[in-house]
């Protein structure tokens, strides 16, 4: 997109702006009064899975702007997909606000989607034409100085011209200091953790919030060719031992792109000097009855492609990864002897880390103690192994 | 041409002198209460050199009963005599004759076209000799008649060959004398045989030229401008001509003037200059343009002489891309538009050249911080003379500097611009000038992304006398922008984008006196328009990126214009003129085809047409009137009005709340129609204390049409089918402008106060969008209360301080009113366009201008600056806008300078 191209480094004009002013301060929180109204506007939000992948169309409105909350989801609608010869689809609330489409559905007819609100207020889709997404050619990463980047290649055709990336990303979290053991207070004793206690290994998971779009056409071929989903800075948090990352890849049409792009840019591009007026932003959706209603979404439909690579520690050593906020983390020099493991590990803030074997004995005498925050990786993450992850 | 001449021999036989008069200052000033007239003409003969001859009978009971300011005789004895039979005739040399009944022929005096005239001129060298003052110099050929011949000439100054303004040349014995005009220039009717003229500059010593009288001659002098250097010379706006001129509308800056602003970085600044002006704003600190009278900043014609500036600005805004040091003052025409400028719809902001000094090799220059600058000047033999400057950055050390301290990665801004200006007095008749101007910049905000652009500009001139009724210039030169930018993140998809637009250009202006009452000025301007408005290629070998492109666009807009200022009496003076612009769009050029009735949607397209290389696709013309008149109230005041109309043809496109370099421009097609404005305007000019107060009060209406605004999302950059994402747009304007200045003494300054409202609505008919719901929205720079004050104090020769203040209306902006999760992370819903307002801007600023000593002889004249941008620190928000961070919604405000700015420049001239 070559517009992402021009003024994507712009916003740094801003830091060349305080160098011109020496370095003084140029940006400020700000919380202005904005007059009340054009709240709680209906947003949709979905792809649709023509093949009967799970896919889901999003209901919620919308909420004032100094709202604690985003989560206003929009429960009790009726959502049908209509195709153009009459059949309808029928999509079922699994969660609140959250309503599921797992059919597989004709590809070459045209189709409409229809929502009922609970408040009986009628919304139309135009009519929209499933894309088959051509797959995922290929997807790696490069490892240079900044950090690593990951890419994806694939090749475009007549049909499939935009692209729209999102992507998982999920990577193992160890704390600082591995404690394999744990405090029994039904035994009185420390004993090792069993697979269920296990502090020691987590998953983190991220759902992108980036809006990825490439027009193919502008390449030869229409090859968009090592495509950067996501760059890893340096050191990052998220390679310090294996790294995984699931790109869906879905091609939309021309409104679609120019809904996103309006989207995109009225969020991430808006912080530079150069930055576009924000734009209205619509969609394909229509009140019916009352086209002054404003409603926000674009819904499409076609076929999901996704790709997930790995990435491990040894691919980009050295990577440095080490986070200050754990620093002070060390293993306690004096032990704690087996008659106050009680008082000491009984409330969890306090981890047996390491035994204490005096030299020549062969007995566990007692523990050299840690800091449950120094040790304990649910604290920040799920101990949980996804179904999907795969070791090496 | 016969009976043309004639009719000026007529007129010159009947009121001679005009035309001296309008140059030299025998312009009549005082009040005269009921005083005889034989009394009010001893006054006149002493104070010009006017000899009055009448009839002692016939003007014995006349009494005089005016307050005449600057007036010409002619006006001031027809007022006097306008109740009686009395006539009058005034011959070339300055001899009145008053007569009953009949007025008297005066004899046209032979010598006047007679080309035998001798030229006497003073080596430059010599004029510092004895001898000067010691030789005789012989004056014209020996003539039989009069006793009296006229010799005229210019005085200039022998430091700097620059004329000299008010220096008194009279004849030692007969005390005749005269005043030298703005140009230095005198005419002077003395006894034949040898006489002594004696120059006396104010402030200077009296020099003395021995001549021997032999008939109408000339004589030129260089002198001495005295040993005390005077507080500079402030051109003024012309403190009388801002309530006689029947313009309204116009500000004049005087580069002297703009010294005097405190600016960022010590660097003198037109555009900051034109800001302190009533009815002139910017959207932003750093914004490139500058919005006048609810205009945007596209609909400026920047002109520097006879050349379009597409970007007057380096480094975005910060600096204006023309150097101060060469220039001599700037003009902005907000309405009163001449009929011989056009093409853009709001205003035309005229920067004058400097010309090369002609007495020797000298030159002026700058030191800052951030940049320095050096212009040379002087003659080349003793008939050109020329200016060339330079100006440059060097702040990629102080980059270097903060690299650690702030996170300002790979940035590197460069920046510099060169021009000159050549000027050759082929005869006195004809003058040749050449100028040319060029400027680049380049930055880049990271190692892989270098932004540039480019102005380049030339223009020849000539200037041909015909007579001294009717002069000519024709000229043709280039205006030329670059803009590109070079992407190298990463080999495959290296990319080069480009824009460019060429624009050559012929002129043929004339102006034409004529009679007493009118100045007519008449020609033609063609501009042929090369623009190239985008291309992206791949950019080394290995990239992959496809080379894409908008199709390039010609077209040719020739302008004929008329417009005549004429005096109907001595109350009213109205200018009106008329500009006929016709505009043709030519191929090659492959053009869509809509259905008719429906928007200009890829939908609608039914067809495509080609056009050959040169066949015209499309055309558009039509008429511009400028109107305006003034009608004086008093000696003191008057009051004018005035229409005007205007039309644009090149439209600047862009997306963004201020103009910015990857603004791309396009001409008019058959769908992006020529952009139409109408102004109408009303003003008050008072001065008071002798003119040396002004004030001014002006409203304003205007209405515009085929404004471009675009649909949500539009794309601007490499965009082929740019109509298909415009709305067809109308805007309207009004505004008061109040304006006081002090032009002179220990105190002096200005305060401009302007209420302005500029307004915008997407045409009803719009099927594509409708902003607002077709209501009208405040335009992007539309801020209704703006005021300027300048406060200058000589504290001395030497020191002298000035406080600048802004205050205006913060901007409209369209913020978010709601928001939403979308795409996984939170999302904003904007409100209406424009519909909330960032908070107000007020900006105090403060210099001191120190001057070095004053002793003539030393090689170089230095000068300190040094000051302080935003002395309150006050962090004005440039913008406001929200971004996600980690997953919620933070509003943000951007200052740009949001600290006290310290600033030091040393300037020097030799």
């Amino acid at each position: 997109m070559d517009f992402k191209l021009l003024t994507g480094p712009m916003k740094k004009s801003v830091a060349v702006f305080c160098f011109l002013v020496l370095a003084f301060a140029c940006r400020e929180p700000f919380d202005p009064e904005v007059p009340e109204g054009s709240s709680s506007i209906l947003v949709v939000e979905g792809y649709l899975d023509t093949e009967g992948l799970e896919s889901e169309i999003r209901l919620s409105r919308t909420v004032l702007i100094n709202a604690d909350t985003t989560l206003a989801p929009e429960s009790g609608a009726r959502v049908t997909l209509f195709s153009e010869d009459g059949a309808a689809y029928p999509l079922t609330e699994v969660e609140p606000g959250l309503y599921g489409f797992s059919q597989n559905v004709p590809e070459d007819k045209e189709y409409r989607m229809e929502i009922e609100l609970s408040n009986g207020e009628l919304f139309e889709s135009l009519p929209i034409i499933p894309i088959l997404t051509p797959p995922i050619i290929d997807a790696g990463f490069l490892r240079d100085e900044e950090g690593v980047e990951v890419y994806i290649t694939t090749q475009g055709n007549e049909n499939a011209d935009d692209f729209l990336w999102t992507y998982e990303e999920t990577w193992i979290y160890r704390p600082r200091i591995r404690v394999p053991y744990i405090y029994d207070s039904k035994i009185k004793d420390v004993r090792d953790r069993t697979e269920a206690e296990n502090i020691s290994l987590c998953f983190k998971s991220e759902v992108s919030s980036d809006i990825l779009l490439e027009t193919s056409s502008r390449f030869q071929e229409q090859v968009v060719f090592r495509q950067t989903i996501t760059e890893i800075p340096q050191g990052d948090e998220r390679i310090q031992e294996r790294y995984s990352i699931l790109v869906y890849q879905k091609a939309i049409d021309s409104d679609a792109v120019k809904f996103w792009e309006t989207l995109k840019r009225n969020t991430e591009d808006i912080g530079s000097i150069f930055s576009p007026l924000p734009s209205m932003i619509s969609g394909n959706l229509k009140a019916v009855g009352n086209p002054q209603t404003p409603v926000v979404g674009q819904v499409s439909m076609g076929v999901v492609q996704q790709l997930r690579i790995y990435i491990n520690l040894e691919d980009v050593t050295p990577w440095g990864y080490l986070d200050p906020e754990f620093n002070d983390c060390i293993v306690e020099q004096d032990s704690v002897l087996a008659r106050f493991y009680d008082p000491t590990f009984v409330s969890g803030a306090v981890l047996p880390a390491r035994p204490y074997i005096p030299p020549g004995g062969t007995v566990i005498l007692g523990y050299f103690p840690t800091s449950r925050r120094c040790g304990d990786c649910t604290l920040y993450a799920s101990p949980i192994t996804p179904d999907f992850w795969e070791d090496d | 041409m016969n009976i043309f001449t004639r009719g000026i021999l007529l007129i010159l036989c009947l009121v001679s002198g005009l035309s001296y008069a309008q140059q030299t200052p025998n312009r009549i000033s005082g009040f005269y209460p009921g005083v005889p007239f034989e009394r009010f003409m001893e006054k006149i003969e002493e104070e010009t050199t006017y000899r009055f001859f009448f009839k002692e009978s016939d003007i014995k009971d006349l009494t005089v009963n005016l307050q005449a300011n600057n007036d010409k005789l002619e006006d001031v004895l027809s007022q006097i005599f306008l109740p009686t039979d009395l006539k009058f005739s005034i011959s070339k040399t300055g001899e009145v004759f008053i007569s009953k009944g009949q007025k008297l022929t005066v004899d046209f005096p032979d010598s006047f076209f007679a080309q035998n005239e001798e030229n006497q001129s003073e080596g430059m060298t010599s004029a510092q000799d004895e001898f000067v003052r010691n030789r005789r110099y012989v004056i014209g050929v020996p003539s039989g008649e009069g006793t009296t011949a006229k010799i005229r000439g210019q005085v200039l100054s022998l430091e700097n060959s620059k004329p000299i303004q008010g220096a008194i040349v009279y004849d030692k014995i007969t005390q005749a004398q005269t005043i030298t005009n703005p140009e230095g220039r005198y005419e002077l009717t003395v006894p034949k045989g040898n006489q002594t003229i004696l120059i006396q500059n104010i402030g200077g010593y009296t020099e003395q030229r021995l001549v021997t009288i032999q008939g109408d001659g000339e004589l030129n002098m260089s002198i001495g401008e005295g040993v005390f250097s005077l507080s500079e010379v402030v051109v003024r706006s012309g403190a009388l001509t801002n309530i006689s001129r029947p313009e309204m509308g116009v500000q004049s800056l005087s580069v002297q003037q703009m010294r005097k602003l405190p600016s960022v970085m010590g660097e003198v600044d037109i555009l900051k200059g034109i800001l302190t002006m009533p009815g002139v704003n910017t959207a932003g600190e750093a914004s490139v343009g500058f919005n006048v009278r609810g205009g945007a900043a596209d609909q400026n014609l920047i002109l520097y002489d006879q050349n379009t500036l597409f970007n007057p600005s380096h480094l975005f805004g910060f600096f204006s891309s023309v150097n101060s040091d060469m220039v001599q003052g700037v003009e902005l025409y907000k309405a009163g538009i001449p009929a011989n400028l056009g093409g853009r719809l709001s205003s035309v902001l005229q920067v004058t050249p400097k010309l090369g000094r002609t007495d020797k090799i000298g030159g002026s220059g700058g030191i800052g911080p951030l940049t320095s600058r050096l212009s040379v000047e002087g003659p080349i033999g003793s008939k050109t003379t020329f200016i060339v400057g330079a100006r440059m950055t060097y702040s990629d050390w102080l980059l270097d500097y903060l690299e650690d301290k702030a996170d300002i990665g790979a940035s590197r801004a460069f920046f510099a611009d060169f021009n000159g200006t050549i000027q050759h007095q082929l005869n006195e008749k004809n003058i040749l000038r050449f100028t040319g101007y060029y400027s680049e910049d380049e930055f880049q905000f990271d190692p892989d992304t270098v932004y540039s652009y480019s102005n380049q500009n030339f223009a020849l001139s000539w200037t041909h006398y015909f007579n001294d009724q009717v002069e000519a210039t024709f000229s043709a030169g280039q205006d030329g922008y670059d803009f590109q930018v070079q992407g190298e993140d990463n080999p495959l998809n290296s990319y080069r984008y480009n824009f460019d637009i060429r624009q050559r250009f012929v002129k043929a202006q004339f102006r034409q006196e004529k009679g007493d009452r009118h100045i007519f000025s008449y020609g033609i301007h063609s501009i042929w328009y090369d623009l190239n408005p985008g291309e992206i290629a791949p950019f080394g070998a290995e990239s992959i990126v496809i080379p894409d492109d908008v199709a390039a666009e010609k077209a040719l807009e020739t302008s004929l214009f008329f417009g005549d200022e004429f005096e109907i009496n001595e109350k009213l003076t109205v200018t009106g003129g008329l500009r006929y612009n016709l505009y043709g769009y030519f191929g090659p050029q492959t053009l869509p085809e809509y259905a008719p009735g429906q928007p200009n949607l890829p939908e609608n397209i039914i067809g495509e047409k080609n056009y050959a290389s040169g066949e015209l696709a499309k055309s558009y013309h039509g008429p511009e009137f400028r109107f305006s008149g003034r009608y004086a109230l008093t000696n003191w005041s008057s009051i004018k009005g005035g229409v005007n109309t205007m039309r644009q043809n090149i439209h600047l496109m862009s997306n963004s709340s201020v103009m910015t370099p990857t603004d791309t421009w396009k001409l008019s097609d058959p769908f992006i129609k020529p952009q139409r404005g109408i102004q109408y305007g009303l003003g008050y000019f008072h001065n008071l204390k002798n003119n040396s107060v002004e004030f001014s009060a002006e409203v304003y209406y205007r209405t515009m049409e085929n404004l471009l605004d675009y649909r949500s999302g539009a794309k601007i950059v490499l965009n082929d089918r740019i109509e298909q994402d415009v709305l067809v747009t109308k805007g309207k304007a009004y505004g008061l402008e109040l304006f006081l200045r002090k032009s002179t003494g220990k105190l002096n300054g200005s305060v401009a106060y302007t209420y302005s409202r500029s307004l915008m609505q997407t045409d009803p008919s719009e099927q594509k969008e409708q902003i607002n719901r077709s209501e009208w929205y405040p335009s992007n720079f539309d801020q209704p209360h703006n005021a300027n004050l300048v406060l200058n104090y000589e504290l001395s020769r030497r020191i002298n301080t000035t406080l600048a203040a802004k205050y205006s209306t913060g901007r409209p902006v369209t913020l978010p009113v709601a928001k939403f999760e979308y795409g996984g992370s939170e999302r904003v819903y904007f409100g209406d366009r424009n519909s909330v307002r960032i908070p107000d801007y007020f900006r105090l600023d403060f210099s001191v201008n120190l001057e070095g000593n004053h002793k003539v002889k030393k090689t170089a004249h230095g000068s300190w600056s040094f000051g302080v941008y935003n002395v309150l620190g006050r962090d004005n928000p440039y913008s406001v806008y929200y971004i996600p961070e980690e997953g919620t919604l933070q509003g943000y405000k951007l200052s740009i300078f949001a600290e006290p700015i310290p600033f030091v420049t040393y300037n020097f001239r030799f």
